[in-house]
């Protein structure tokens, strides 16, 4: 690929950035708003400039690609999956196995309107079953979000550095509006990054043999498991927080948005400091672990006013809430079905609340 | 007195591929057998050191403990989606599974079949004691009508749970697998009431060795094992044998289904 | 001159791990010769362990190896034959 500007679609975007990263496997079963994704991995499979990437298949059902995608990331391979609300439902029992035993791996979930079939809109309503984890069990979750055609081709790197590193499945967290959005991008060039798979179950050697099992029946090793699994949340969240902030320096208001409503508030900022308020954006980058440091910074400087913009019931706003606490003001202005708020809605609340 | 000289020497004996951990199964229960007859394949063949096998759910959920080779879990049912991830990644290694019936004809069936009909060159073996044990003695897809469990305390009734399913016949009806077989595994009864038979040991033992040669062939094996669950069919080991070979053989006859590489020729 | 009293040697020999077995009698059951019985004692785990005799009820042992492929405990360790 030349580094000249392309204009795609998010969810291509997605693919080839996963493909620029070395993805080894790609286990595919189609939903809207996310078809896209496997349709371009199944286009570019076989071309000489992707010789990593080994294996392309689709799937009878969700349920099944995850769970192949389990068997080939044992063998150390960098392997990803796509899929939209329904499917992410299916895939969570393979989450919580994958999680339990430490299985790095990229799911993408590209947000529709829910619960069941919804529509093909977007929406952010699968926040808490990406961040919580919807699998059963408690289990770290590393859930990125992109805002951008751009970031959907970027984000793919980072998710399989982390997941790597804490050998942890990792969720890209996108939605319909950005997965059918067409921007214009330039592939960032990405060194492929070889990771250690010393854990993987490629065949015993000699006395040495490598067991991937999630069971501990002894009741003491499965605290002990937990534990290990709790320092790793804790190390994730203590390293790996991330959010983008766009003119908070100054802020008087602060809005809080990811993904497509994180497109919209930036627009929105611009819109109010014309009209002299000191709006400013913190647009997580990580939903999981929530970048509460940013958070708490900016209430330690003096920020008393936050509105969260997202398009649900109120989910992230319960993070938000957790970060800052009893703080500061937080307003949420959500929208769902598949709608958008205007940029009219997201101006007047925050010059309401700025005032 | 002069000793004399020689020494005995092992016919059959240790096997790499076993661990010496001794096993969690109820006495008399084929998973054992099976266990032994896998090990002894893999000894044979020399696989040991390139074989992945992945624990399914039920009693077999243990496998690892027994066989000494690397090994991943799958959740329930989906062993055979695992071992297509592991195969198609690493087509070198040697990928098999052993699942109870209720893991690949109930809940993992849509796995078992689509594995079957892309022919994933990797290896199945079902242990079908027509109910399901580790959890205690539930209905399965392959118990019998009229069978006593303990979600049909009043027998299997077809009316509602229709007649259980021929795992080898769904599978053989499958363009995409390369060898489907059936053995009855369990010793059977002779007219002697002290004497049984154990040629379903030493079948069982063929179908083992035949089953990872298909997929060195590159080719979908599936060996269904009738067996028998003494414990939760509440009947003596011996019984169980008889109820083995008198009943479920007759539901489920052994038999080889499909061949076509003809392994069992060679 | 000593008389020379060479011991009968048993030409077959199966070896039965006792703390293994379950008394499941299976390999007493398949046994052609009648070589295998269940012992009267226990094991550890408070089984019936099995015990090998080379001069069976119908035989001697002839090293056919059933009792070993039928155990499910791996009991039987190994069924050999004497090497002169």
């Amino acid at each position: 690929m030349s580094a000249a500007a392309e204009f795609l679609k998010g969810n291509e975007a997605l693919a080839l950035g996963a493909l620029k990263t070395g993805l080894n496997a790609y286990f595919a079963y189609p939903i809207t708003p996310s078809s896209e994704i496997p349709e371009t991995l199944a286009t570019e499979f076989g071309k000489p400039e992707w010789p990593d990437f080994k294996v392309f298949l689709q799937a009878a059902s969700e349920l099944e690609a995850i769970n192949m995608v389990m068997g080939a990331a044992a063998t150390g391979a960098k392997v990803m999956t796509a899929t939209s609300g329904p499917g992410f439902s299916l895939k969570q029992e393979g989450l919580s196995f994958a999680s339990s035993m430490e299985l790095p791996m990229l799911i993408v979930d590209v947000n529709r309107a829910g619960p069941g079939l919804g529509n093909l809109g977007p929406e952010q309503t699968d926040y808490f079953q990406a961040t919580r984890g919807g699998g059963h069990g408690g289990y770290p979750n590393i859930v990125l979000a992109p805002s951008s055609v751009p970031e959907m081709a970027s984000l793919p790197s980072l998710g399989f550095s982390l997941a790597f590193r804490y050998r942890n499945p990792v969720i890209i967290l996108a939605d319909a509006f950005l997965g059918q959005l067409k921007e214009d991008l330039v592939f960032p060039e990405v060194p492929t990054e070889r990771f250690d798979v010393s854990w993987a179950t490629t065949g015993a050697r000699g006395a040495e043999r490598h067991i991937l099992s999630s069971l501990h029946l002894d009741y003491g090793e499965q605290n002990r498991f937990h534990e290990h699994l709790e320092a790793k949340a804790e190390e994730i969240a203590r390293l790996e927080q991330r959010a983008e902030t766009y003119r908070t320096e100054d802020a008087e208001v602060v809005l809080i948005a990811y993904g497509i409503c994180g497109r919209l508030c930036r627009r929105a900022v611009g819109m109010l400091r014309e009209k002299g308020i000191r709006a400013g954006l913190v647009r997580p980058i990580t939903v999981s672990p929530f970048p509460r440091k940013e958070l708490g910074t900016l209430v330690e400087r003096g920020v008393r006013n936050f509105m969260v913009v997202e398009l649900n019931m109120g989910q992230m706003v319960e993070d938000v809430r957790l970060a800052i606490g009893g703080r500061a003001r937080i307003e949420l202005v959500h929208r769902t079905g598949g709608l958008l708020p205007s940029y009219l809605d997201i101006v007047q609340r925050a010059e309401e609340i700025s005032r | 007195m002069i000793a004399a000289e020689g020494h005995y020497e092992d016919k059959l004996g240790h096997l790499a591929t076993l661990t010496s951990t001794p096993t969690h199964y109820c006495a008399g229960c084929e998973h054992g057998t099976l266990t032994r007859l896998i090990a002894s394949a893999l000894d044979e063949l020399d696989l040991r050191e390139k074989t992945v096998l992945v624990d399914s759910v039920g009693c077999s959920v243990f496998a690892h403990d027994y066989l000494n080779v690397d090994a991943i879990q799958a959740p329930h049912g989906r062993a055979p989606a695992v071992m297509a991830g592991i195969k198609r990644m690493r087509p070198d290694l040697t990928v098999f599974a052993v699942q109870g019936d209720g893991d690949a004809v109930s809940i993992g069936l849509l796995e078992l079949v689509y594995a079957a009909v892309r022919g994933e060159p990797i290896t199945i073996f079902l242990v079908n004691n027509a109910i399901y044990g580790m959890t205690g003695g539930q209905m399965a897809p392959t118990t019998p009508v009229g069978m006593v469990t303990t979600t049909t305390p009043r027998g299997r009734e077809a009316a509602l749970a229709g007649p259980p399913l021929d795992a080898s016949k769904l599978i053989a009806s499958l363009d995409g697998p390369a060898y489907v077989k059936r053995v009855l595994l369990p010793v059977t009864p002779t007219p002697s009431p002290e004497v049984f038979n154990a040629r379903g040991a030493l079948e069982g033992a063929r179908a083992v060795r035949n089953a990872f040669r298909v997929q060195q062939m590159g080719g979908f094996a599936f060996v269904e094992f009738v067996s028998t669950c003494s414990i939760n069919w509440k009947m003596s080991i011996l019984e169980s044998k008889r109820y083995a070979t008198d009943v479920l053989a007759k539901i489920f006859p052994p038999g080889l289904f499909k061949d076509r590489f003809g392994v069992e020729q060679r | 001159m000593a008389q020379v009293v060479r011991p009968e040697i048993e030409k077959c020999r199966v070896e039965v791990d006792a703390e293994r077995c379950k008394g499941c009698n299976l390999c007493v059951v398949v046994c052609p010769q009648r070589n295998l019985k269940l012992s009267t004692g226990l094991n550890p785990k408070g089984y019936h362990p099995v015990v090998f005799h080379y001069h069976g009820e119908k035989g001697d042992c002839t090293a056919c190896g059933l009792c070993y492929w039928v155990c499910p405990d791996f009991a039987i360790a190994s069924v050999s034959r004497w090497k002169p």
